[in-house]
């Protein structure tokens, strides 16, 4: 799987999305419910904004010298012990880990829920390398066993699915006789999965964050897999964005303490794992061999650009948990890994504008969002700045909308063409104008808005007529209806 | 130690470098200052009693099991109550002298205890893989989010909290700390020191679980799926 | 106090009873409300489309307009943003963004206005009924404008002001978004007026007139009850 995902153009996706009243359900009951969970976190810490603002100035800083904070976490991965491979692309990164997967005559991996494998699509690389690749965070094991469905969210990835969906898909895929029940549900990959693990020659994990000054790396977790894939395995993998790094575990408290209010209201997640390096002479688990890969794959194209907030992104999806559009139309309608707001934004940036030129559009600018988010990225800006570049250095804008906006420009240059255009427009729009002095059928552009609501008609005495009356009709000294 | 290997890193964070505007890669950043840490006031004129009241407060939201013994003597009495509540043996243990200091050697006089033992290697996963209950005492533990810290070991091995059905973390009272902040500053501490750092340095907070399935929270997936903590 | 009346297009075009009674009450309140003939859009459809250069003219051309005024008042939070914007639409330009910046410092949307500067918490208004408020997304969360419209709500002689649900969503409206993804703008107007719907509320209140079209045209369509009203108004009513 890469970044891109589904068929279709983006209105296809979004009517097949509106049209889904399942996926739509389960959508807006998760939203409420991770609303609710992390308002309860956010009072308990009392200054929640102090917080944010910290967490971007650390975000910032690491990102400014992002270079130096990833020398260091190499030298200190290696004088550990661990091997590091950078990797510009996702081929690179691809073909090393097969490499390393072969060198060990590995079979059987294991992986905990990793957003960044999913981009630089690990799995069919390594299925095709003829390895059995085995996803263990539950969201993640449930999407594999429906024939790869992908996910829709970056935390819960699937969000979509109601318990009966999944119940179903157990049923039909992994000899499930019992109820729909999550707990009954979550028991059985539980037991299936162990077997997994125990078995497994290889584990390869996320990473949420980075610690340079040990080459220490964290992974931030509910389920337990995440320990058990890098416990168990005799060789470990672990790749990470090259962003997802921090100087020291004192900024890691910050961030992780953002992370886990924001993600999923919790205070700390039941597992924040730091492994520091591979296991030493007389212990008997964790991994005997360590390899991290840190992944560019379109990444510093983006430093040094008016988007470079958009790596400050921790991954806690509080802006998709909030975004109304999101609530609607759900995770697949955005045809990327990476959904909502932040999907929004970065998926451009990765992959280009020309298959996702629409998803800056997707947005009302309503700035929950930014608000949303725990290290303050201006998501609802970075969006507004993507339709500027689209519209101004891409060309990729509608040309009807082109010449709308042009007459915009044209006809706000002045106020004597912007006053003829306003004082035309009730004899313009009198052929649709209803009973009820409202337009229900309007022409053009209107139509798409008439298509639900109704339109005002333009009142036949102006605002500005009316004070303009008023200020003669001696109401009103005249010299305060000024020029 | 062997020294590990390292692959493309000029290239890479050379091409870092020039994006970020600069000619070469930063060879020194002066240890940041930041304009405020909110973290240091959480719980920062807590009494060790307040600091308690929070734990067990906390426990109650992370789905854990909270006991206090308030006399030493009765450590051992109330670990066993725990362990019959669990449905007792097997039970895995982390090989430590805590066990000792605090009077609880009759738990290994059971026929179904086992201590981790670096000696039998691979043998020490499968017994904790059939393990009813694993037991570990707590290195840090932070009163704001309810959260054992342990530090892995040949004898203190990660696995003993992980695949055990129910885990039981002993807490003395004095390890208690205010906040993750507390724990993270101590590791910090140890690398500026040079001091050599666990393989594993596990943050557990209750029970494995899980909310992928409509949000709703089962507890209880990979991990052990009940949780006691003990506190003495 | 002399005040300079940002009316808004939508106002000045479609909504003309707004602006009527925005001048009315700032009068009421003792307010010299002057109205520069020159005023036109703020810039906003086309500037949060990504046509900014098309939109800088319309900026430039209001920062002339508005220039010599020592208060700008607008009945609109999301106009009222617009310019707070103005300076960094301009950043590139530095005698612009100063000027820019001049516009913005004295721009306040109607309640804000009432609330902050005349210092007014009670502008002796009647209306009988109860009410729930659209808290407009720029208003709110760019502009922070949060509590000012029910400051001056909850002293409205008659009122009951009662809450509604999932308040913070935002309504659909989003300027262009409404014809451009006017299939999930319709899904979005459409929860929020059920929410509405919900709290049986007699009107509808709002500060931004985006926001109201958008509700109305939706309410109107679907032939419900519930009364849709700028603040404006009801704080003129009496």
């Amino acid at each position: 799987m890469a970044i891109k995902i589904g068929e279709g153009p983006f209105n296809q996706r979004v009517e097949k999305g509106l049209n889904n009243p399942v996926m739509r359900g389960a959508v807006s009951s998760a939203q409420e419910r991770f609303q609710q969970r992390k308002a309860n976190a956010m009072e308990e810490l009392g200054n929640w904004e102090e917080w944010r603002s910290l967490g971007e100035e650390i975000r910032q800083h690491t990102l400014e010298h992002l270079d130096f904070y990833l020398n260091q976490l190499s030298e200190n991965v290696t004088k550990r012990g661990g091997h590091v491979f950078f990797a510009a692309t996702a081929e690179d990164a691809n073909h090393y880990i097969r490499d390393v997967v072969q060198s060990k005559n590995g079979k059987k991996v294991v992986k905990s829920k990793s957003m960044v494998t999913e981009e630089i699509s690990l799995n069919s690389c390594l299925e095709k390398a003829g390895c059995e690749v085995i996803e263990t965070d539950l969201g993640e094991y449930i999407l594999q066993v429906d024939d790869h469905d992908p996910p829709s969210h970056i935390v819960a990835p699937a969000l979509h699915k109601n318990k009966e969906q999944i119940r179903d898909v157990f049923k039909e895929k992994l000899n499930y006789t019992k109820s729909e029940m999550p707990e009954e549900l979550a028991l059985h990959a539980r037991e299936l999965l162990r077997k997994e693990f125990l078995s497994a020659d290889i584990g390869i994990t996320g990473c949420n964050f980075a610690v340079a000054e040990s080459g220490s790396i964290t992974l931030v977790t509910n389920e337990g897999n995440a320990r058990l894939v890098t416990s168990l395995p005799k060789t470990q993998i672990t790749v990470m964005g090259m962003e997802r790094i921090v100087p020291t575990f004192e900024e890691l408290d910050i961030l992780v303490s953002l992370l886990t209010r924001s993600a999923v209201g919790q205070k700390l997640t039941s597992y924040v794992t730091a492994l520091t390096r591979p296991r030493m002479e007389d212990e008997v688990d964790g991994p005997e061999e360590f390899h991290l890969v840190i992944i560019d794959n379109g990444r510093s194209s983006i430093l040094g650009t008016d988007f470079q907030s958009v790596l400050q992104c921790i991954r806690c999806a509080a802006c998709i948990n909030v975004c109304p559009v999101y609530r609607h139309v759900g995770g697949h309608s955005y045809g990327s890994i990476y959904p909502g707001p932040i999907g929004a934004v970065l998926t451009p940036l990765l992959e280009g504008y020309e298959d996702h030129k629409e998803l800056p559009y997707a947005s009302t600018l309503c700035a929950a969002c930014s608000e949303a988010c725990p290290v303050k990225i201006p998501l609802h800006d970075l969006l507004h700045k993507h339709r500027q570049v689209i519209v101004e250095r891409e060309g990729k804008a509608p040309v009807s909308e082109k010449l709308i906006m042009k007459a915009f420009g044209f006809g706000t240059s002045s106020s004597t063409l912007y006053q003829m255009g306003s004082k035309f427009a009730p004899m313009a729009m009198k052929p649709f104008v209803g009973e009820n002095q409202s337009i229900s059928k309007g022409p053009g552009p209107l139509k798409s808005w008439t298509d639900s609501r109704d339109f005002p008609a333009p009142d036949q005495e102006r605002f500005r007529d009316w004070m303009k009356s008023r200020a003669k009709g001696g109401h009103m000294d005249e010299n305060r209806y000024r020029s | 130690m062997k020294i590990g290997t390292v692959h493309n890193r000029d290239s890479f964070l050379e091409n870092i470098s020039s994006r970020l505007g600069r000619d070469t890669i930063e060879t020194t950043v002066a240890q940041p200052q930041w304009s405020s840490s909110p973290q240091n006031r959480v719980l920062e004129n807590a009494t060790k009693e307040e600091l308690i009241t929070v734990l067990e407060k906390q426990c109650q939201v992370i789905h854990t099991d909270f006991v206090r013994v308030k006399q030493e003597n009765k450590l051992l009495e109330t670990l066993n109550q725990v362990i019959e509540s669990y449905g007792g043996g097997p039970i895995i243990t982390w090989d430590d002298p805590r066990f000792e200091q605090h009077g609880l050697s009759s738990l290994f006089e059971r026929n179904d205890t086992s201590m981790w033992n670096p000696s039998i290697d691979d043998k020490n996963i499968t017994l904790a893989e059939q393990a009813n209950i694993g037991i570990t005492f707590s290195d840090i533990t932070l009163a704001e989010s309810g959260t054992v810290v342990l530090f892995s070991g040949a004898k203190k091995a990660t696995t003993v909290s992980l695949l055990p059905t129910n885990y039981i973390a002993l807490i003395p009272v004095t390890s208690i700390v205010p906040r993750m902040t507390q724990a993270t500053t101590i590791i910090h501490n140890k690398i500026q020191d040079g001091t050599v750092l666990s393989s594993c340095i596990n943050f557990i907070t209750g029970p494995s679980n899980s909310a992928d399935i409509e949000m709703k929270l089962i507890v209880g997936v990979h991990g052990p799926i009940k949780t006691a903590y003990i506190l003495f | 106090m002399k005040v300079t009346l940002f009316a808004t297009c939508l106002v000045d075009m479609f909504q003309s009873n707004v602006g009527k009674a925005t001048v009315e009450l700032l009068e009421r309140l003792g307010c010299e409300v002057e109205f520069p003939k020159g005023q036109i859009c703020c810039g906003q459809p086309a500037y949060n489309s990504g046509y900014v250069k098309d939109a800088k003219q319309a900026i430039k051309h209001m920062i002339n307009v508005f220039e010599p005024s020592e208060y700008i008042v607008t009945p609109s939070g999301s106009c009222a943003t617009m310019f707070k914007e103005y300076p960094h639409a301009l950043k590139d330009d530095p005698d612009w963004q100063q000027r820019a910046q001049g516009i913005a410092d004295k721009t306040y949307e109607l309640t804000q206005f009432i609330v902050q500067v005349l210092k007014c918490k009670d502008v002796g208004a009647t209306l009988n009924g109860t009410a729930t408020v659209h808290t407009s997304c720029h208003m709110t969360r760019l502009l922070g404008a949060k509590c000012e419209p029910f400051t001056l709500l909850s002293h409205v002689q008659g009122l009951e002001v009662v809450p509604l649900h999932k308040s913070q969503n935002c309504c659909g409206f989003g300027g262009t978004f409404s014809v451009k993804m006017g299939q999930i703008s319709e899904q979005m107007v459409d929860e929020k007026v059920l929410h509405i719907e919900e709290s049986n509320a007699d009107f509808l209140i709002g500060a931004d007139c985006g926001c109201l079209m958008n509700i109305k045209g939706r309410i109107d369509r679907k032939k419900r009850p519930v009364k849709v009203m700028h603040i404006a108004e009801v704080l003129n009513s009496h």
